[in-house]
């Protein structure tokens, strides 16, 4: 079995949130809901302030502090699907204690109040147990991995598209999607990435395309201190998270 | 001996109807709106998934675990002073620990769910399993030993090995309940070996705090409707442990205030200074509710008055549960990864919704420990120890 992997290139990468829009149609997030988002920091100030981003979806880490936290085993890393971190809705109880271990802040609670007004949720009330119902839905649905629209009470995050992904061929090692056969499994935001800054494939194949890129470009992974090891790496300048620091006070 | 429990009469049954009013009136709130809004009835969000009801259970849990201790001092480890206050410690611990459990129970997503995927699944990596299991046990031991202390046996074997087995299940509940913070290295705030032994010392200091209260409470405030025995403790050893946990609370913040200040890092530095020094509310809680009791705990003259033991009890009740609010929430105001979409501490107010529930919690407990009262002898002593010395005698001096 692939594991899964996917490399970002930061010197490529517009800012444009392109992959944050297809993520959110594919997956039918709620605003705020935001699997795969892109960061803004600012570093520095003038003459050198620098605008830094980071595309962040969820890093799948190899380590993943959030699997260990979870008391029910709900949230479980599967080997046999790539190495992908997964929520079981059928398990999940609502405790919220892997969104305070996950380092990278890439799990939603999206029983919460909504980010914007009106809320989508009263708009398109659910059905079926989920919690909303949007007009155009993607039919992808499996509650024990955490495809489709979440039931109340429960925790989401970035599948890396598994609904796509799973279906791609059996030993396929670069899921790209210049190439016409791949295109379908590709995740949604690699697969919609304007300047092709995304790259989606097998980290244990030496010859993919992924492992290529990390070994010429030296691909980092964030907040690598943490040890949880993520299977998303960064390339080019900037790939790095700046100290926290508070708004100045007036 | 004069004893006269006020809670056995109409001023008991008073209380019992305006708890039990306030905890449905309150349980009613929160319940309309979580099943109409959900936990949008919150004011927690994915950023600060953790508000003022996990606040809450981690009081009250943390004031029975308190409790428990407070229990073992005469049944584990033989300070026999202790015994007139031991009933009533015992089941204050219960009906707490069933309060902050009925708070938690609230704030999950999927209550009942959660009895039958936690025993299932066995995910013993999580501390929030063990955290399951070792309040369980602690329940269990609770009520075990109310029994055996039910059925007059003060010192037997079984009642030393039910107190050893309580005993053990406290320091493992309350000290697993301090790794779920304090094994949590991407939040370094609470990031911290040693914080079992700061809810211990906490914990008892809570514990103490709701055990003077509800003693005065159930004596009516009034040291002549006690026992002689009850009343040495009250003159003696008790004041003196108050004071002595109370430091030690204050030791603790004070070095994880200095090391949290002094550090560079600014996900520690930034919340003291910035959160809880710039709170005016932490600061009043401090000072009020940790510092000014235990002045008051270190005065000769004053540490034995009936009425400053009240008001201290009060006082720390206040002190310690803004603590434990500014802890749980101290450590998730510096958002993780947000960037400049949370360019500042995120801000979080509990909602009325919340705050019905750490009501409700409080009720609970007013409602079980009155009833508690009524339907047993809290109050029981052995009667070895009620024939022992008058007031002035015994323990006072020798304490």
């Amino acid at each position: 079995m692939a594991k899964w992997g996917m490399v970002i290139d930061l010197d490529k990468c517009t800012g444009c949130q392109a992959c944050t829009t297809a993520c959110a149609m594919e997956n039918n997030t709620l605003p705020g809901e935001s699997w795969q988002d892109v960061l803004y920091y600012h570093e520095g100030t003038y003459p050198s302030a620098q605008m830094k981003w980071l595309p962040r979806p969820c890093m799948q880490c190899e380590n993943p502090s959030c699997v260990h936290v979870c008391p029910t085993r709900a949230t479980y890393k599967d080997m046999d699907a790539g190495g992908i971190v997964f929520v079981d809705w059928d398990k999940c109880i609502g405790c919220k204690y892997c969104m305070i271990a996950c380092p990278y802040g890439v799990r939603f609670y999206a029983d919460e109040k909504p980010l914007l007004e009106p809320d989508l949720r009263e708009i398109f009330p659910g059905a079926d147990g989920q919690m909303w119902s949007p007009p155009y839905q993607n039919p992808d649905q499996d509650w024990k991995r955490g495809i489709g629209v979440q039931p109340p009470g429960v925790v989401s995050k970035c599948t890396f598209c598994y609904h796509k992904v799973s279906k791609a061929p059996a030993g396929a090692v670069d899921l790209d999607e210049d190439v016409p056969e791949m295109k379908e499994y590709v995740p949604a935001c690699v697969r919609t990435c304007p300047p092709k800054a995304r790259f989606f494939g097998d980290l244990d194949n030496p010859t993919s395309q992924v492992n290529q890129l990390i070994g010429d470009k030296h691909g980092v992974r964030l907040k690598d201190h943490t040890g949880n090891k993520p299977q998303v790496y960064y390339l080019g300048a900037g790939a790095g998270v700046p100290a926290f620091e508070p708004k100045p006070r007036s | 001996m004069n004893q006269q429990n006020i809670l056995k009469g109409p001023a008991g049954l008073g209380l019992l109807v305006l708890s039990a009013i306030v905890l449905v009136v309150s349980f009613g709130y929160a319940f309309m709106n979580l099943s109409s809004q959900g936990h949008a009835s919150f004011n927690t969000s994915s950023t600060l998934p953790w508000g003022q009801p996990i606040a809450t259970y981690l009081y009250f849990a943390l004031a029975s675990s308190g409790l428990g201790m407070i229990a073992s001092l005469p049944l584990v480890f033989g300070f026999k002073q202790f015994y007139p206050v031991v009933k009533r410690a015992i089941f204050l611990a219960f009906v707490i620990l069933v309060s902050g459990m009925a708070v938690l129970a609230m704030e999950l997503g999927h209550v009942f769910r959660m009895l039958w995927v936690i025993p299932f699944n066995m995910q013993i990596q999580s501390a929030m399993f063990w955290m399951g299991v070792f309040y369980v046990a602690d329940l269990i031991f609770l009520l075990w030993k109310l029994q055996t202390l039910e059925k007059g046996e003060w010192d037997s074997k079984t009642s030393k090995q039910v107190g050893i087995g309580s005993f053990l299940a406290v320091l493992l509940a309350s000290g697993n309940l301090a790794l779920i913070f304090g094994m949590m290295s991407m939040r370094p705030f609470w990031f911290d070996g040693l914080l079992p032994i700061y809810f211990y010392l906490t914990a008892v200091a809570s514990g103490l705090a709701a055990l003077v209260f509800f003693i005065y409470l159930a004596h009516g405030f009034s040291r002549e409707n006690m026992s002689s025995t009850l009343q040495r403790l009250l003159e003696g050893s008790l004041p003196k442990l108050f004071a002595a946990v109370l430091g030690g609370t204050l030791l603790f913040i004070a070095v994880r205030a200095i090391t949290g200040l002094y550090t560079n890092n600014p996900e520690i530095y930034v919340v003291w200074r910035d959160y809880l020094f710039a709170s005016s509310t932490y600061q009043a809680s401090l000072w009020l509710g940790i510092v000014l009791p235990f002045v008051l705990m270190m005065m000769v003259n004053l540490r034995n008055n009936a009425s400053t033991q009240v008001l201290v009890s009060i006082l720390v009740f206040g002190g310690l549960f803004a603590e434990r609010f500014f802890f749980v929430v101290g450590g998730q105001v510096v958002p993780l990864f947000k960037g400049t979409w949370e360019w500042n501490l995120i801000q979080y107010t509990p909602s009325a919704t919340e705050w019905s529930l750490t009501i409700m919690g409080s009720a609970l407990l007013f409602t079980l420990y009155v009833l508690g009262e009524r339907m047993m002898n809290l109050s029981a002593e052995p009667p070895a120890i009620v024939a022992s010395p008058a007031p002035g005698a015994g323990v006072t001096a020798s304490a």
